[in-house]
């Protein structure tokens, strides 16, 4: 009984170190979430997607972008646009669209917008748009979602 | 003939053999039959892949309370175990498994994790909405001659898959002029048709589907969407 009591002992004494479970989180995750739909479920529902994604990896884990092209910037579009705009058929921002928005920006998501896009369907950014930054432009956004797949993110079309 | 109930004991393989061809003759002629059988063997494999090793009554008898020696000993054996499992784990190569599907649609694989040079991407089309076809196929004129402006490579390649087949169906195509010019054009860009919906077509609809001349056909569109992943392309699904 002793002997097998000892042999446990020192059986975990050494091993424990190296037993010690690491930390249940996942670190570094990177992820591009991909949006070219118009449908306002749709886009509410991915957006919560990617609420729950944070929820569940934590905000601080995680290097998350969402890249909108076609269809798919008509969640940034102000409803009054639209009639200007004829090749959108929805415009999406309304105050509960434009506050899961803002929560998501606040954890670090970036909006990537396709300037291309933009440019064929003549949309104002300043006055069409929903808070684009210069900086939140990107030229292709397809080229965006291959570029960021080729540095390891992973690609999720919720 | 009560096609319900002779279905379902088709499909539980309760059928003679005399009925059974009946049945395989009746499901040939009528597509809605086949689907029937089709939907059902896959819930019932779904159902039973869920509840593989349900735990008997028995499981719960006979429980008995060993010497502490043996509880100790098994306990020393699953310690070991446990350990050596966790080292295991820790130490998979890395790269090895970093591919995963997370559902059948094809959402959420994971990175093209390959460094190349070349810039590599697969479009997955699996939308009928031909004007969200139409406009892939712009993006990817104008991302082709891009590229080629500046010398830099990139090869491209549109799988269509499911309802997304429409693209390349000669009937139904409304860009076949485009694809042509493009893939006349273009020798980086490749159209690609899924052999398995171009059966199911065939079955539901009950007529020869032919593919526009310039696309190739490969046996599962699903695939060879994975094999390009894991060769390092970036995935794009529209």
């Amino acid at each position: 009984m002793k002997a097998l009591a000892s042999l446990t002992a020192s059986l975990l004494f050494a091993i424990g170190p190296g037993a010690q479970a690491e930390p249940d989180k996942e670190i570094g995750q990177k992820v591009v979430y991909h949006i070219n739909y118009g449908d306002p479920k749709k886009q509410a529902g991915a957006l919560s997607n990617i609420q729950n994604h944070i929820k569940a990896a934590g905000a601080e884990n995680l290097d998350l972008r969402v890249v909108l092209h076609g269809n798919g910037l008509s969640m940034l579009l102000d409803p009054a646009a639209l009639q200007r705009l004829p090749r959108f058929k929805h415009a999406n921002v309304d105050f509960q669209t434009s506050a899961k928005i803002d929560a998501l920006k606040l954890q670090g998501v970036n909006f990537h917008v396709c300037a291309s896009t933009i440019r064929a369907r003549g949309v104002d950014v300043e006055r069409d748009l929903y808070d684009v930054a210069p900086a939140d432009m990107v030229p292709s956004g397809i080229a965006e979602l291959a570029r960021l797949q080729g540095q390891g993110y992973v690609y999720i079309k919720p | 003939m009560n096609k319900d109930f002779e279905i379902n004991a088709y499909v539980d393989g309760e059928l003679s053999d005399e009925d059974r061809i009946e049945m395989l003759a009746a499901m040939r002629s009528n597509p809605e039959l086949a689907r029937a059988a089709c939907e059902l063997t896959n819930l019932k494999n779904q159902v039973q892949l869920a509840y593989a090793n349900p735990p008997g009554i028995d499981a719960y008898k006979g429980r008995l309370v060993r010497s502490p020696w043996s509880a100790m000993a098994a306990s020393l054996v699953m310690l070991a175990a446990g350990l050596t499992g966790g080292w295991l784990l820790g130490h998979t190569p890395a790269g090895s498994d970093r591919f995963v599907m997370l559902d059948a649609q094809g959402r959420g694989q994971a990175p093209a994790a390959a460094e190349s040079p070349e810039t590599r991407i697969v479009f997955h089309l699996t939308t009928p909405d031909q004007t969200e076809a139409g406009e892939l196929l712009a993006d990817v004129e104008q991302m082709l001659q891009a590229y080629q402006q500046d010398g830099q490579p990139l090869r491209v390649e549109i799988v269509s898959h499911g309802d997304g087949l429409d693209l390349l169906r000669t009937r139904l195509s409304r860009h076949q002029e485009k694809i042509h010019r493009l893939a006349d054009r273009f020798d980086n860009l490749t159209f690609v048709a899924c052999q398995n919906t171009i059966d199911r077509v065939e079955v539901s609809e009950g007529i020869e589907i032919n593919i526009v001349p310039d696309a190739e056909i490969i046996n599962s569109g699903v695939n060879h969407v994975v094999k390009r992943q894991k060769e390092g392309w970036a995935y794009i699904r529209v």
